[in-house]
């Protein structure tokens, strides 16, 4: 038998000219992706990896295993059941999100392990495409066991088949960006810049955060999951070296693009699970704090070995990381029953942690918690209405999520006319890739739009029932404000 | 008419959708959106309308001021321009 050096890469990298047809006809520019070159523009593509299949098998198996017997041994029920109530929300969040928007991931992949344009791109594509199944099976496999504990658990699945608005929002971004996307967009937007830039790193930090808060089942799960990441994400260098090439305009618009939309949706995701939903006492970093030691340098670096530019709103960016995550906080708290997982009231110390981690911003937001604390102290534990919003509020009609751009003093919504219909965005970032391609967003409808058009209804209780949720399993205060230092905090008039 | 807006109250965190009608004053309009986002932001007195860049009269209508569906409002110190 050949040593593997002899055979690997007529496995791995194995091109050929077509005779039957032509090359445009194999790869249409519809489905490869733009600019479409010749295939000599394409024939270095490489990735560091270089992994068989046999390999690559082995591999997995190995770490499936890994994962399946920290399973056996802390991953039931009674396990989870000693996890700090609050840390248990940050851990329904991530599930919800997760799995199923690995699985749009798998179509992503698949379509470029069809229709990218080497063969060795196509060959870790494929990989990157089981990875994706993988990550879409663990968590629906951890968090099953739990769905007879706590209900809020069954969006672990139920989410993204939802008509949630977090749920819309979350559909809205990985429709575009792992469904839709030719592999050209998928590798920038995907792997450069969702996963080198972000996941990869942030299953980093939240192994880390998930370690300090005793959930070593969640902690398994992410590692393992990161080392998949770290080498499918590698797809997106050699493709973005090429674009540069080619096209720099095109290829530093994708990433602003993608930049800006992927850092809205983690910010939510991840900034609510760094900075209230892990207990104080475990909490090692901000949300901030974190941005700047693992995505902020990094990012930088690689845009600068590629001959990128920052994205032109970087400093709107950076001036967001202080302010973007408490806005949407604060603003879900008190609309809490318009999700699947609950909240937690920050008290006394986590205020003083959040006001020392966040000097500039939480003076300004520290007047809302009052409020709220205010609003508890009127009504007592157990009446979540007292604190809660029934109007409805305004969504971005590019991201989908609530308009919480800038700052309590200035709101950065900007507005547009297009096509005989107003739209409204949260931001100038989301505006200008909105006007980019207003084909591409126009006819959607935000889920005020649905309101207005009779397609969602007004009422709260009933919009509550078009979001997927019943009483019993709405997000509420994680401890229906039975908060100790509530009742001995001075009384706000 | 019932006229759907985009109202920004100042110190709040997000944009919410209130229904006006169209013969509202600028000072209803300030009361709704005040009484909306209650629960975050403690009503206060001396609050305007501000559209398209302009303080609008309190005793204003929406209609009168014209304002249309969808449209974005602020509302904010009497104080700011």
């Amino acid at each position: 038998m050949s040593e593997r050096d002899e055979w690997f890469d007529l496995a791995r990298k194995l091109d050929w000219e077509f005779s039957y047809v032509d090359a445009h006809a194999v790869f249409p520019e519809d489905i490869s992706g733009t600019p479409w070159l010749p295939h000599a523009a394409w024939q270095d593509w490489d990735e560091p990896y270089k992994t068989t299949y046999t390999e690559y098998v082995t591999q997995q198996s190995a770490k499936d295993a890994a994962v399946h017997a920290v399973r056996a041994a802390i991953g039931q029920v009674e396990d989870f059941q000693k996890l700090d109530p609050a840390w248990l929300n940050a851990l329904k969040l991530h599930a919800a999100t997760l799995p199923l928007a690995e699985f749009a991931a798998v179509v992503g992949n698949l379509r470029a392990a069809r229709f990218g344009r080497d063969s060795a791109w196509r060959t870790t594509a494929n990989f990157g495409a089981l990875d994706e199944f993988r990550h879409t099976q663990i968590p629906l496999l951890i968090m099953h066991e739990l769905v007879r504990w706590d209900r809020q658990f069954d969006w672990t699945h139920k989410f993204f088949h939802t008509n949630n608005w977090v749920a819309i929002a979350g559909r809205h971004l990985a429709d575009e960006l792992l469904l839709t996307a030719n592999p050209i967009e998928f590798a920038v937007a995907t792997n450069f810049v969702f996963e080198t830039g972000f996941t990869n790193l942030q299953f980093v930090g939240l192994s880390a955060v998930a370690h300090a808060a005793g959930d070593r089942m969640f902690e398994t799960m992410v590692k393992s999951i990161q080392t998949d990441e770290a080498r499918h994400a590698q797809i997106g260098h050699p493709v973005l070296r090429t674009l540069m090439q080619h096209d720099p305009e095109y290829a530093q618009a994708l990433v602003d693009k993608w930049f800006w939309r992927s850092w809205l949706f983690f910010a939510i995701v991840t900034g609510f699970a760094m900075d209230y939903l892990t207990p104080l006492q475990h909490r090692q970093q901000s949300f901030k704090e974190f941005m700047e030691e693992w995505v902020l340098d990094q990012f930088q670096r690689s845009l600068l070995d590629m001959g990128l530019e920052r994205p032109w709103y970087w400093e709107q960016f950076i001036a967001s990381l202080d302010w973007y995550h408490h806005m949407v906080y604060a603003s879900a708290y008190t609309y809490r029953a318009t999700t699947w997982f609950d909240f937690v009231l920050p008290g006394p110390d986590e205020r003083a942690w959040l006001a020392q981690k966040y000097p500039h911003s939480w003076p300004s937001l520290e007047g809302r918690w009052e409020r709220i604390e205010q609003r508890w102290q009127q009504s007592g534990p157990g009446v979540e209405w007292h604190s809660h919003g029934a109007t409805p509020v305004g969504f971005c009609n590019l991201c989908q999520i609530v308009l919480c751009g800038g700052t309590p003093s200035h709101n950065t919504a900007e507005t547009l006319f297009h096509g005989g219909r107003k739209y409204i965005f949260c931001s100038e970032p989301c505006l200008r890739i909105f006007s980019a391609e207003p084909e591409r967003y126009a006819s959607h409808l935000d889920v005020v739009m649905r309101i207005l058009t009779g397609a969602a209804p007004a009422n709260l209780l009933e919009l509550l029932r078009y979001f997927g949720l019943d009483q019993d399993l709405w997000g509420k205060d994680v401890r229906g404000g039975n908060y100790p230092w509530l009742r001995t905090a001075p009384e706000r008039s | 008419m019932l006229v759907p807006l985009y109202a920004f109250l100042q110190d709040d965190t997000l944009g919410l959708v209130i229904l006006v009608q169209d013969s509202d004053s600028m000072t209803a309009v300030v009361t709704n959106l005040q009484q909306a986002a209650c629960m975050r932001v403690a009503p206060r007195a001396g609050m305007r309308v501000r559209y398209n860049g302009t303080l609008i009269a309190p005793e204003r209508s929406v209609a009168d001021a014209g304002m249309g569906a969808l449209d974005r409002i602020d509302v904010v110190a009497g104080e700011t321009s």
